[in-house]
């Protein structure tokens, strides 16, 4: 009895610590759960496939990561995203190699980062605000450097980078995991990836261990753009012509609505790269799931946002409880005990 | 002192924040092996001082030397460099990352991951603390929480460690344990500055003992030459300092006539145990006792803010216990909570909606303009509030009318019994005494007030009858002719006896 | 100049620089286009911009609570789904399923209100996860009630399809109309009532609010409430000016929407605003679109000017505001005086 309530204990520890593992469970159970009624779903082929068509979604969710554990919130992603892929198929639709199209990619993701990071870090301006301005520029600027029309006649040389596989599997999924992983560790691992986690989990407590704060906050937002940026180009591969004025539009609040799935916390210092890969995984993978199960498409925004409510709810219910046991404890341990009762 | 190498001399240093002198000229010294007690009241100036020594504030005058050498700018940054590290009394970890994580964030060395890890667990093996390095910091107990925070100064070859109440939240074996590391330390050459409120632990394990009263060193020397008295003798201050012209004439009500206002029975609730007292009608009682004793805690169980575990109140003999706020106001209740910034004003609004945030519960649903300009006037009159207008928004005021503007707010409810949480803290000299004038007003015009304060003498002053709260419990009753300040000193100490 | 931010942040004078602005936009406005300064078609103009004002109206008193709400644009969509399935498919009086869209708002803004105020998540990231469940709500019973995409809802009677068109007098526009009795409701309940008072009181300081006997969590709920009121109100307005019902409406009313409140003066921390102010901003944001489509400029450019705006009044008012925090932080720590421990 009290060994099953101590693994239990022991478990229940373990999800705290490693949320990204709750949403694999979740993952693991939508696969299962559709599994029983329609056994096609579980086929590699169709595992690779959501990992394929949510590549877009961990990029952007990767990047959006660093911004979440420092405590701050992009919008912009959606804007960002829409203009790279305007940007890079008509720098490809001109003539111009891929490679040219990425660089201007990162320049554009680095400065609109820079930019953000400043007004937040600097102005000190709530980065909701500061990036729901931002994401709404840059949207216009895309229609207006598209003059309003879909950019058409891309070569098909242009498509190929999303399309290329390696023994039947996408080499761009590969390289995207590969890449998730790597900065997983880094964030877990090396000294200063775990500086971003920290300003969101205590700011006082990283200006006192003497982490520059303001300089890793901007770092925070352009990461997150340049990973916009990028996830825009191959966006704009994926569709291969026609790109229109709208691509990307509210990506934005599915990405964020991913890293949450994904246990990263809206109020810093809590989540994971891995987590919000597995979360982009999720959500794209309800709405292959529905066809699966030959269940309408309109489930899916309900289905994502009440497990989203209920997560957080969920969450904060239990920092609710454990906030109270330590201030009962810390109230608790200076009373001085006259007799030594236990 | 003992021939033994300086570490840390710092010189006449002073500060003061918004001409209020905290720290006005303060010499101090430590050398290799030496363990130095400080002592001192709330608000004595300790952890400015503390502050000072690791670079978190600048020292307006005063010169620091480490090493023998003068520091010219200093920052928490080189203080980790040279080797001074603070452990805090509030731990500050990052609440989601690993103890081991925890304890390598902000290491000043290139300390490699298993060496970390290996010294880590040969320290706790030494204190015999038993952590697991993977614990989450939220998941620890405060105990832990302030074991981990230990562990990180032990880390980083310290030359100098300042522990600042690092047993508050320990327990007996604990400490036992603590004590040990602090021998081993200090036979490894480490000064160590103590700061504590438990005499017993000062002679337990210090070389020296410092005292700080009102920004000054008033003691200082080798334990040995001490005993418990003298300490106590040097936190109290010299006769012609105390607080100004201010004269007060104790009361004594006649408690087997009258019912008392307030009746609190065996009240035990988080951070307080068994609690009991009355307060009579038009007495002003004192809560005596040092920061943490636990007076807060039961001011807001009594008022409805936290829920005790058991006990009970009542108000004009009507049981009060377990009322939400907004009953024990309207049973005549009223609290001025003791962070008048955090808690007690309304900063970015005027005056006037300050005074009416209690009273406009009354309005059926309008709110009557006219009425609360009336009534603001009317308390800026009777407390002399000093108010160029009274749409200018509260934090344009000064400290003491701020706290006016407070206390009108709460005599506008009409209370019974008004409990004024530490109502002189970050208040000038004259505005101090003026809240005295208030106090006494009050208690002539019929008022009872249970006064909470961690200013001894403030308390010793005012209170017709204190009763003290040490370490959550309540053992001592002072009454009138009982009061001086030593036996309050004692009794916050923990250390009466009574007569 | 600080000094001078610092009292034109006293809202009487922010409301009063509104007003110049607004007069400045008529002067430019009507020196580029003789049209604009015609009295009817400023008064139409309404017609564009007043559903998203009356919201803005009872967000501002969410913001001035400290919390935010931006599921206001999901619940237009879906009172407007739920008006017309209860009219169209359940045979529904059209009053009747008017007013049940307007209470089911109230109860979507009851959950945002209860989640917030007495769970204690984050206001953003509840009404991040509710406008993703508000806007699947709606898409969830468009496609159960089985009526095709295409067709869409859109048979209602002429005497609902008329009410946004009707005009007062024969000149005054239902919008404005509209516009007039919520900026009137929403002035009184927030300035003359102690229920508006205590909101201000709970924006300044939750904790003396609460110490002075304040029910918190009652009255920051509430406001949550009426902001979905308000949001179902707008949806049913657009529904009968659309004669449709659609789930994507109420979309793009986020930006403005925060553009309003937060260029009318409010601080986005809490504390301090008004809906004047408010009323004042959504009418410059409004005139600016309909100057510059009058201008010439297509209609979906104008969000650029909309995202400036955006950007650049929390920079000014976010710059002026940091000196107040700067000087609050400074007088915590001189009032607590090391005083953390108690």
């Amino acid at each position: 009895m009290s060994r099953m309530s101590q693994i239990s204990v022991s478990v229940f520890h373990f999800l705290r610590k490693h949320r990204e593992f709750r949403t694999f469970g979740f993952l693991i159970a939508l696969f299962v759960i559709v599994g029983i009624f329609n056994a096609s779903y579980l086929t590699p082929d169709n595992m690779e496939n959501s990992v394929r068509s949510s590549v877009v979604y961990i990029i952007m969710a990767t990047g959006m990561t660093f911004v979440l554990l420092t405590g701050n919130i992009d919008i912009s992603v959606g804007g960002v995203l829409g203009l790279s892929a305007a940007v890079s198929a008509t720098i490809v639709r001109n003539g111009g190699s891929i490679v040219t199209a990425f660089v201007a990619v990162i320049v554009i993701g680095l400065i609109i980062g820079l930019l953000n990071g400043l007004g937040v870090s600097v102005l000190k301006i709530q980065s909701f605000i500061l990036t729901l301005g931002m994401n709404e520029v840059l949207r216009v600027v895309q229609v207006i450097f598209q003059g309003g029309r879909n950019v058409e006649g891309l070569p098909t040389s242009f498509q190929r980078i999303t399309q290329h596989e390696i023994l039947g599997v996408s080499t761009l999924s590969i390289v995207v995991i590969l890449l998730v992983i790597g900065i997983h560790l880094f964030l877990s691992m090396n000294r200063k990836g775990r500086y971003f986690a920290a300003i969101g989990d205590k700011e006082e407590g990283a200006v006192l261990a003497g982490i520059p704060v303001k300089r890793y906050k901007i770092y925070a937002f352009m990461m997150s753009s340049v990973c916009a940026a990028i996830a825009g180009l191959i966006f704009a591969s994926r569709i291969g012509n026609n790109i229109p004025t709208t691509a990307g539009l509210g990506y934005e609040m599915t990405v964020i609505a991913a890293c949450v799935l994904g246990g990263v916390s809206l109020a810093g210092g809590v989540g994971s790269v891995l987590g919000a890969t597995i979360g982009a995984i999720f959500m794209t993978s309800i709405s292959s799931a529905l066809v699966f199960l030959k269940v309408d498409a309109f489930w899916k925004d309900v289905i994502s946002g009440s497990l989203l409510i209920l997560i957080v709810v969920f969450d904060m219910l239990l920092i609710h409880r454990n906030n109270q046991k330590a201030k009962k404890q810390r109230l608790n341990a200076r009373v001085l005990e006259i007799r030594k009762e236990m | 002192m003992d021939g033994h190498r300086q570490l840390v001399n710092l010189e006449n240093i002073m500060k003061s924040f918004n001409q209020n002198a905290v720290l006005k000229g303060v010499s101090l010294e430590i050398n290799e092996s030496e363990v130095i007690s400080i002592i001192g009241g709330n608000g004595a100036g300790k952890s400015t001082l503390m502050k000072i020594l690791t670079g978190v504030y600048k020292p307006d005058s005063g010169t620091i030397r480490i090493g023998g050498e003068i520091v010219e700018s200093y920052n928490p940054h080189v203080a980790h460099v040279k080797g001074i590290y603070l452990v805090p009394q509030e731990p500050v970890l990052f609440p989601n990352m690993t103890i081991e994580q925890n304890l390598g964030i902000g290491h000043p060395g290139k300390l490699k991951k298993s060496e970390l890890r290996a010294k880590a667990k040969q320290l706790m093996e030494q204190l015999e603390w038993n952590l697991d390095l993977n614990r989450m910091a939220s998941s620890l107990s405060i105990a832990e929480q302030q074991q981990v925070e230990i562990i990180k100064g032990l880390l980083r070859d310290v030359k100098v460690l300042i522990l600042d109440e690092p047993t508050s939240s320990l327990t007996f074996a604990e400490t036992e344990k603590l004590f040990r590391i602090i021998e081993k330390l200090k036979a490894n050459g480490v000064g160590i500055f103590y700061i504590t409120h438990r005499l017993d632990e000062v002679f337990q394990i210090s070389t020296h003992a410092v005292i700080l009263r009102d920004g000054k060193v008033t003691l200082k020397g080798d334990i040995r030459e001490f005993t418990k008295d003298m300490l106590i003798q040097g936190l109290l201050p010299i006769d012609s300092e105390k607080k100004g012209k201010f004269s007060f004439v104790k009361r004594r009500v006649n408690r087997v006539k009258e019912e008392p206002v307030l009746q609190v029975r065996g009240l035990s609730g988080d951070g307080f145990r068994d609690i009991s007292f009355d307060v009579y009608r038009g007495e002003v009682v004192g809560l005596a006792g040092l920061v943490g004793a636990g007076r807060t805690e039961i001011a807001e169980a009594i008022y409805g803010i936290t829920k005790p575990y058991s006990g009970q109140v009542l108000l004009n003999g009507k049981d009060i216990t377990r009322l939400s706020v907004r009953e024990t106001i309207d049973q005549g209740l009223a609290y001025i909570p003791e962070d008048r910034f955090l808690n007690g004003i309304f900063s970015i609004t005027s005056i006037t909606n300050n005074v009416t945030a209690q009273i406009i519960r009354n309005d059926r649903f309008f709110l009557n303009r006219k009425l609360e300009r009336t009534v603001t006037d009317e308390y800026v009159s009777k407390l002399r509030i000093k108010i160029v207008d009274q749409e200018d928004e509260i934090r344009s005021l000064s400290g003491g009318n701020q706290q006016k503007v407070v206390i009108s707010r709460i005599l506008a409810t009409k209370p019974q019994l008004i409990i004024m949480d530490e109502p002189t803290r970050g208040i000038d000299a004259a505005a101090r005494s003026d809240i005295y004038n208030i106090i006494g007003q009050l208690r002539d015009e019929g008022y009872s007030i249970l006064l909470i304060s961690s200013d001894l003498e403030e308390i010793e002053l005012i209170c017709d009858r204190i009763y003290a709260i040490y370490r959550g419990r309540c053992n001592v009753c002072l009454e009138a002719d009982e009061i001086d300040v030593t036996n309050v000193m004692k009794a916050a100490f923990g250390t009466y006896e009574g007569v | 100049m600080q000094r001078l931010m610092k009292n034109t942040l006293r809202s009487s004078r922010w409301n009063l620089f509104l007003v110049l602005i607004l007069i400045l936009e008529l002067v430019i406005f009507g020196q580029m286009n003789d049209r604009f300064l015609r009295v009817d078609t400023l008064l139409n103009s309404f017609d564009n911009f007043a559903g998203i004002a009356i919201i803005a109206f009872f967000v501002t008193f969410v913001i001035i609570t400290g919390g935010i709400d931006i599921s206001g644009g999901s619940i237009v969509g879906l009172a407007s789904v739920i008006t017309g399935i209860l009219y169209q498919v359940a045979g529904w009086n059209i009053w009747l399923a008017a007013a049940a869209a307007i209470i089911a708002s109230g109860l979507c803004g009851l959950l945002n209100g209860l989640l917030i105020a007495y769970v204690g998540v984050q206001a953003m990231i509840i009404t991040l996860g509710s406008m993703l469940l508000f806007k699947g709500l709606a898409i969830l019973l468009f496609g159960l009630s089985g009526v095709s995409v295409a067709e869409g809802i859109s048979k209602f009677p002429t005497e609902f399809t008329d009410l946004a068109h009707i005009k007062l007098f024969g000149v005054i526009p239902m919008y404005l109309a509209v516009f007039a009795v919520m900026l009137l409701i929403s002035y009184l309940l927030l300035h003359r009532t102690r229920y508006g008072r205590y909101i201000y009181l709970i924006g300044i300081n939750p904790n003396t609010a609460r110490y002075s006997g304040i029910n918190t969590k009652r009255i920051i709920a509430s406001t949550y409430v009426l902001s979905g009121f308000a949001a179902g109100i707008s949806g049913v307005l657009l529904t009968s000016y659309l004669w449709s019902a659609r789930a994507e409406f109420g979309e793009t009313y986020l930006m403005p929407m925060l553009t309003a409140v937060v260029l009318g003066g409010t601080l986005i921390t809490g504390g301090k605003g008004g809906v004047i102010g408010t009323a004042l901003a959504s009418i410059i944001v409004g005139f600016l679109q309909l100057g510059l489509q009058l201008g010439g400029v297509q209609s979906q450019y104008t969000g650029l000017a909309v995202g400036l705006l955006l950007i650049v009044s929390v920079v000014v008012l976010g710059v002026s505001g940091m000196n107040l925090r700067i000087k609050g932080v400074l007088n915590v720590k001189k009032d607590r005086g090391g005083n953390q421990n108690a």
